[in-house]
């Protein structure tokens, strides 16, 4: 029974397969349009945001690890001193995101109603700085500070020996919180998953703020009033970013092979990784021809699907499915929504194309370093 | 202040939030205060302390019990001085008081002679002024002279208070000595109890006064314990070792004496770890051993991490599987993987010895380390596996270059499938039916390449294996004589069955497989063959290991036949070598795959006939399989070893040994070796590889003394980084590490006991006497001319000896030298060319040593030139003709004294020396002559004069005609003649009879 579990969410765990599990689940639990509304309604995901559902889900989490401890490989892996933040991350992931969900939801009902946010019972719609705030704040501190000095006292640092170019450890991780744009790695060239992808996050959320003209849900929990928001950023907070240092954490063991929770990381695990170019999909596969000497006639192709996804997309959207939204939103608003949106998605369509066609560039100049 | 009703939440309810969270952070700090003092290493060092308490309170019992009775006797006298003081107690207090008064006196007359002392010299400038520069004013003159007076006067009277001064000093000393006196002889005697007694009192808190106890409490608080704690970690700073961090090597801190306490204190040998005392205090860590703690500190012999103060952290290795097992359970041990020099286990610490020591397998103490050098020389690795610690100085298996002359095609073939079948203890090691070839296609594979090599090794050559005519064959009987007595057992045995056979588990058994177990022979060699071997080995492999015996025609007949006897049938019986000529076709194609396309390989194969396949095959699989790494066979002599270089294997990360697909063998670098010794091809199990992937080191059938032995070696081959005052091979000259081994390549202590290792053959024939001789003092003792000449042209010394040294053809003189150069060294000999000895032939000493020569009766069983002792042959000795030649003076000298100590068990006697009294025994001048009573009992000079009229005894130098001829005629039968009954017959032996003697 517990070996049909293991084996279950070994092979669930693939990233194929969970991160397609993810990628259906989010737009129904954090429905961005009526449709998906009504298929969240009809499976009851709504319950996950009730007391109940938090307990459940807190149960689940915690019988997951449970079973991990008791288990002889999850156990080394969960055991490990870089690994314990991971493991609250889990909890602390799942608990912030249901209390402010399970708060919406109640605002979401209030307003329905007609009334006002629960947030503005509170007398007047103010508190005090002093103390009510930088009170509770200096007591968070202090218990904060207990925590992590307890966590110090009982969890040695995870210090390792000199560094030795001759012997690397094999995983080589990087910190936990870089593990996503380590798995990023795997399907973009360095310069994008390292530079160019962060990046975008980074400005793209400082940008956040200047697109937003929704002036609802300001100051209150919601989600019905900015359902679109939410989702999109739910599903590059939690998928894109969180999840995959999940799985490079957990899932990813020597040769950054694919290990799942409950399997020994055995070192000798050989998989197959024979990716193949847009350019050799066009110029062998489909014309059976050899590739051109010329570079740009060799990735020719390739420049024309960037260029269409880039530059072609956003003027047939803007014209078409997301014509109000441009007139809502003005031209460069719309524009730089676009732009990050269209950037956040190719990282999972980029993966997918990975998965399904063994994809491994777009455009490949490695001539010039020059991927996509 | 707020109104309560203005605030969001209720503060009465924060404030007690507040007060609940700042406690729980008090808590915490403390927490944090007793976490960070609780080391590991502390509670060892309490431990420890009680312990020291213990053991220094029953010395303190012992020593207390010891002085008890001697101690009243000068308590006694020291109470009576104390009376007679009291007594004198009044005269004291006069002598006190006057003193004080005479001390006030001249303390005036002082004063009143300094300050007019500072007078005089003040005149004295004007009266000199006055003398230089002539007249200023009245003149001082006569006032200066005036004040000298004065000056002398008061330096007189304070002289004479001086003297009553100390006059009264004296006095009151005398008094105080008496009682002081004593006391100071019985505190001398107490000495050891009160050292004991004062350790004792700072250890043992319960002796403390109360503030020393409170004392002894604050040193060790937190924070406080910054000053001087009596808990602490105990480091020693090793600057000559160092620790390579990559980029960077720091020096070595070694905490280990932070829980191993009583590591350099004999009173804790029988305490438990970590407490116990280091098991050899002469070797190690004492500050008079040859590796004080403080030069070599702990790691750098055993590693592990230096600076842990856990047991976890400093990375012990447990030795056995169930230490490991009892680590688990009491330390919570387990592997620290961020290390890379875990500590080696106890077993193979003798691996870092060569760090140091790394130009000698003839480590005194290093028995281990010794060993597995020699098993590498001996077992060839080095062949196949380049090692710049201890590069190969010779192929370790025969030439097979005439192969052809000594064995079948036939023979050869079985012999390389499984050479056990043959010889069921022989060197050669398996290279096929090995676990990782089990398959039936590997099998077959294996089949072709057996031919392919046989093939090889006999193309072109001529097949014949020589006759067996009774031509070359003598009595066996005989033989079986002559083997066990002309020294073949040096090297070799001659045993069928398993049980009898030496085990390999020190250097002086493993000298007695030198060379090949010799059964079965007749299944394998020809006579002729055999007896042309015996005869002349060189001639058919001239860089053999098999000296020339210098054997009679006769004699090489007789052992010939008795070798010849001996077949072994099971082998016989084995089925021909056969193999299947389309598998042949297979790997022939397979081979030529490797450099050529297929198509390109299948055509160049039909052009092939079978032979040239074969041949083809045979090349690469001597080249794939390494058989050139001990053996010399044409076409190879420049062949690159196959196997991987194990310079530093011993650094090398455990991460970078493949161990296989199976997670049954511990993680470790040591057990990787073992293993790998063990069962070659085990970490083959599992894979999938192509014949020609798979692992190829051949099994040697180590033993597990062996493996141990290997391993420890094998351990030692590593990167760590001693200073320069620490290489100890530098201490010695670089031919000695050719010497040494050179030594053992010949299997020189096969036969002689060298640096008291070896001698096998000694024991072998029985009483020292008719065995090689001991060459413990050679380097001293031997004239290396001589010696070298000895070398090349071996001639009889030892008269009454079957045993014979045999003929060394094949050493160079450079080899020579090297050796000569280790004997040498060994015995601290610098000296190659020295002076011939002068003597003076009219000298007292020369003329005592006449008649001492006289009394000794050294005619009786020495040879003078060709004059015989007088003596039977068993007891012969070497001819003193010889002696100034051969010997070196100062060594003959330390001979003479006694025999024993150099050579123990000679029949030589210690020469008789008269003693004082002897010379001075009225007419003792007419039995021992003038000179010898004129030396008066000078040993030293007796001696000297003996070995100066040896030096004068002329006569021939090699006279081995004559001796070859008497025991031609007389047979050596006389070693059958028992000690015991030898003696009696003999009736002389050793000094009982010399005691008689003194009543000349």
């Amino acid at each position: 029974m517990l070996e049909t579990f293991k084996h279950t969410v070994d092979y669930l765990s693939s990233p194929t397969i969970s991160f397609s599990i993810l990628t259906v689940v989010t737009p129904i639990l954090f429905p961005p349009t009526d449709w998906f509304d009504k298929i969240n309604r009809k499976l009851g995901f709504y319950l996950l945001w009730t007391k109940k559902g938090c307990v459940a889900a807190m149960s689940a989490i915690t019988f997951f690890f449970a079973v991990g401890y008791m288990d002889k490989n999850f156990s080394v892996i969960l055991m490990k001193g870089d690994n314990f933040p991971i493991v609250l991350m889990v909890y602390s992931i799942f608990f912030f995101t249901w209390l402010g969900m399970h708060k919406a939801y109640i605002n979401d009902e209030r307003i329905e109603r007609g009334l006002k946010p629960s947030e503005y019972n509170d007398p007047d719609d103010k508190v005090l700085v002093w103390p009510d705030l930088v009170y509770i704040e200096f007591i968070a501190l202090i218990l904060f500070t207990v925590f992590l000095v307890v966590w110090s006292i009982l969890v040695a640092a995870p210090l390792e020996e000199p560094a030795n170019p001759a012997s690397t450890p094999n995983p080589s991780k990087a910190p936990w919180y870089f593990l996503g744009l380590q798995e990023m790695l795997v399907y973009y060239d360095p310069w994008i998953a390292g530079i160019v992808l962060p990046m975008f996050c980074i400005l793209g959320l400082m940008a956040i703020p200047y697109m937003d003209i929704n002036k609802k849900g300001d100051g209150y929990y919601s989600f019905k009033e900015r359902r679109v928001g939410i989702f999109i950023f739910m599903y590059g907070w939690i998928v894109l970013w969180l999840f995959l240092i999940v799985l490079g954490t957990f899932f990813r063991g020597p040769n950054w092979n694919f290990y799942g929770p409950f399997e020994y990381w055995d070192a000798h695990k050989v998989v197959a990784l024979n990716n193949v170019n847009l350019s050799e999909y066009f110029w062998v596969k489909l014309l059976g021809t050899g590739l051109p000497e010329n570079i740009l006639l060799r990735e020719v192709i390739g420049f024309i699907t960037v260029g269409i996804y880039l530059f072609i997309l956003p003027l047939v959207l803007a014209k078409t499915w997301l014509k109000d939204m441009l007139e809502a939103y003005g031209p460069i608003r719309f524009v730089s929504l676009m732009v990050f949106g269209l950037v956040m998605l190719s990282l999972p369509l980029k993966m997918y194309f990975r998965w399904i066609f063994n994809l491994k560039y777009f455009i490949a100049i490695p001539e010039f370093f020059f991927n996509i | 202040m707020f109104k309560n009703d203005e605030r969001y939440w209720d503060i009465n309810l924060l404030n007690k939030w507040f007060a609940i969270s700042s406690i729980i952070f008090l808590a915490c700090t403390v927490w944090v205060f007793v976490d960070d003092n609780d080391d590991e290493f502390k509670d060892y060092q309490r431990e420890f302390r009680k312990m020291q308490v213990e053991v220094a309170q029953q010395k303190l019992e012992q020593q207390a019990s010891e002085v008890e009775k001697e101690r009243t006797i000068y308590d006694n006298a020291l109470a009576s001085a104390q009376r007679e003081f009291d007594a004198r107690s009044n005269e004291l207090g006069e002598l006190e008081g006057e003193l004080i008064s005479l001390k006030n006196k001249h303390y005036d007359q002082n004063m009143k002679y300094q300050s007019h002392k500072a007078n005089v010299d003040a005149l004295k400038y004007l009266v000199e002024a006055e003398n230089t520069h002539g007249d200023h004013g009245p003149s001082h003159r006569e006032e200066y002279s005036a004040a000298l007076d004065k000056l002398d006067i008061l330096r007189l009277e304070k002289e004479s208070t001086e003297i009553e001064i100390s006059a009264v000093q004296d006095d009151i000393k005398v008094i105080e000595l008496m009682v002081k006196q004593k006391q100071e002889e019985l505190d001398q005697y107490l000495k050891q109890y009160t050292l004991t007694e004062n350790k004792l009192s700072k250890l043992d808190r319960s002796r403390m006064t109360m503030a020393n106890k409170l004392g002894d409490i604050v040193r060790d608080l937190p924070i406080l314990d910054f000053l001087d704690p009596y808990y602490k970690v105990n480091q020693i700073v090793v600057a000559d070792v160092k620790y390579d961090v990559n980029f960077a090597s720091v020096p070595v801190v070694d905490r280990c004496t932070s829980c191993h306490l009583g590591i350099d204190n004999p009173d804790f040998s029988d305490a438990p770890q970590p407490y116990k005392t280091h098991p050899n205090l002469d070797l190690y860590i004492t500050s008079s051993s040859p590796h004080p703690m403080n030069n070599f500190g702990c790691t750098s012999c055993h590693g592990g991490r230096s600076r842990g103060t856990s047991f976890v952290s400093s990375s012990h290795t447990p030795n056995t599987p169930d230490e490991k097992q009892r680590w688990i359970e009491e330390h919570d041990w387990k592997v620290n993987h961020h290390w890379l020099t875990p500590m080696l286990p106890t077993k193979y610490t003798e691996a870092s010895c060569f760090n140091c020591h790394s130009n000698t397998s003839d480590l005194s103490g290093g028995e281990k380390i010794n060993l597995g050098l020699t098993l590498i020389d001996q077992a060839g690795c080095n062949g196949c596996h380049h090692n710049e610690n201890w590069p190969t100085q010779a192929k370790s298996g025969p030439s097979l270059k005439k192969v052809n002359e000594k064995l079948s095609e036939d023979w050869v073939a079985k012999w390389v499938k499984n050479p056990r079948h043959f010889r069921y203890n022989t060197r050669m090691p398996a290279i096929f039916e090995q676990p990782n070839q089990e398959s039936a296609k590997v099998n077959a594979y294996n089949n072709v390449e057996i031919a392919g090599i046989t093939e090889y090794l006999f193309a072109g050559k001529d097949k014949m294996k020589g006759s067996n005519s009774k031509r070359f064959i003598g009595d066996p009987i005989n033989g079986e004589k002559l083997f066990n007595a002309v020294g073949c057992m040096g090297c070799h045995i001659s045993e069928k069955d398993p049980d009898n056979t030496p085990q390999i588990n020190n250097y002086k058994n493993l000298t007695k497989v030198h060379g090949p177990n010799l059964v079965g022979l007749g299944s394998k060699v020809s006579a002729e063959w055999l007896y042309e071997w015996l005869m002349d080995p060189q001639a058919y492999m001239p860089d053999t290991k098999m000296p020339n015996l210098r054997l009679q025609p006769q004699q090489a007949k007789d052992i010939s036949a008795y070798l010849l006897q001996d077949r072994n049938e099971s082998f016989d019986d084995l089925p021909n070598h056969d193999y299947d000529k389309a598998v042949l076709d297979e790997l022939t194609v397979n081979w030529l795959k490797k450099s050529n396309p297929e198509r390109f390989a299948v055509a160049k194969a039909e052009k092939m006939n079978q032979d040239e396949k074969l041949n083809f095959i045979g090349e690469k699989s001597i080249r794939h399989y390494g058989c050139f790494g001990c053996h010399h066979i044409d076409g190879f002599d420049n062949a690159k070893p196959i196997g991987v270089e194990i310079t530093e294997e011993g650094s090398k990360p455990v991460g970078k040994f493949d161990f296989g697909l199976y997670h049954d063998i511990e993680h470790s670098v040591h057990a990787w070796i073992e293993n790998k010794l063990r069962t070659p091809r085990i970490y083959d199990r599992g894979k999938e590889s192509q014949h020609l992937d798979l692992l190829k080191m051949p099994n040697f059938h180590f033993s597990e003394e062996e493996i141990e032995a290997i391993t420890t070696a094998v351990l030692g081959f590593n990167s760590n980084k001693v200073g320069e005052s620490l290489k100890a091979y530098k201490k010695a000259p670089d031919v000695y590490k050719k010497g040494h081994r050179l030594v053992k390549q010949y299997n020189c202590q096969g036969c002689h006991l060298i640096d008291n290792r070896g001698g096998q053959l000694v024991e072998h024939i029985g009483p020292p006497e008719y065995g090689p001789p001991n060459l413990n003092t050679e380097g001293r003792k031997a004239n290396p001319d001589w010696l070298l000449s000895f070398f090349n042209d071996p001639s009889i010394i030892r008269p009454n000896l079957q045993v014979k040294m045999p003929s060394f053809h094949q050493i160079s003189d450079e080899d020579w030298d090297a050796i000569i150069a280790y004997f040498q060294h060994m015995d601290g000999e610098h000296l190659n060319y020295r002076a011939e000895h002068e003597f003076d032939r009219s000298s007292t000493e020369f003329v005592a040593g006449e008649k001492l020569h006289e009394f000794g009766e050294c005619a009786k069983c020495h040879f003078y030139g060709k004059t015989f002792p007088s003596g039977e042959a068993p007891t012969w000795a070497p001819n003193l003709a010889l002696t100034k030649e051969r010997l070196n003076p100062g060594w003959v000298s330390e001979w003479l004294k006694d025999p024993q100590v150099i050579m123990p068990g000679t029949k030589m006697p210690a020469p008789y020396l008269p003693d004082k009294e002897t010379l001075a025994a009225d007419g003792s001048e007419d039995i021992m002559g003038e000179a010898l009573v004129k030396l008066g009992g000078d040993s030293t000079a007796m001696l000297d004069g003996l070995r100066d009229y040896l030096w004068n005894i002329k006569g021939s130098t090699n006279i081995d005609g004559l001796i070859k001829a008497y025991f031609d005629e007389h047979g050596y039968d006389f070693d059958s003649v028992s000690e015991d009954d030898y003696e009696e017959e003999e009736g002389w032996d050793d000094e009982d009879d010399w005691d008689e003697d003194d009543d000349w």
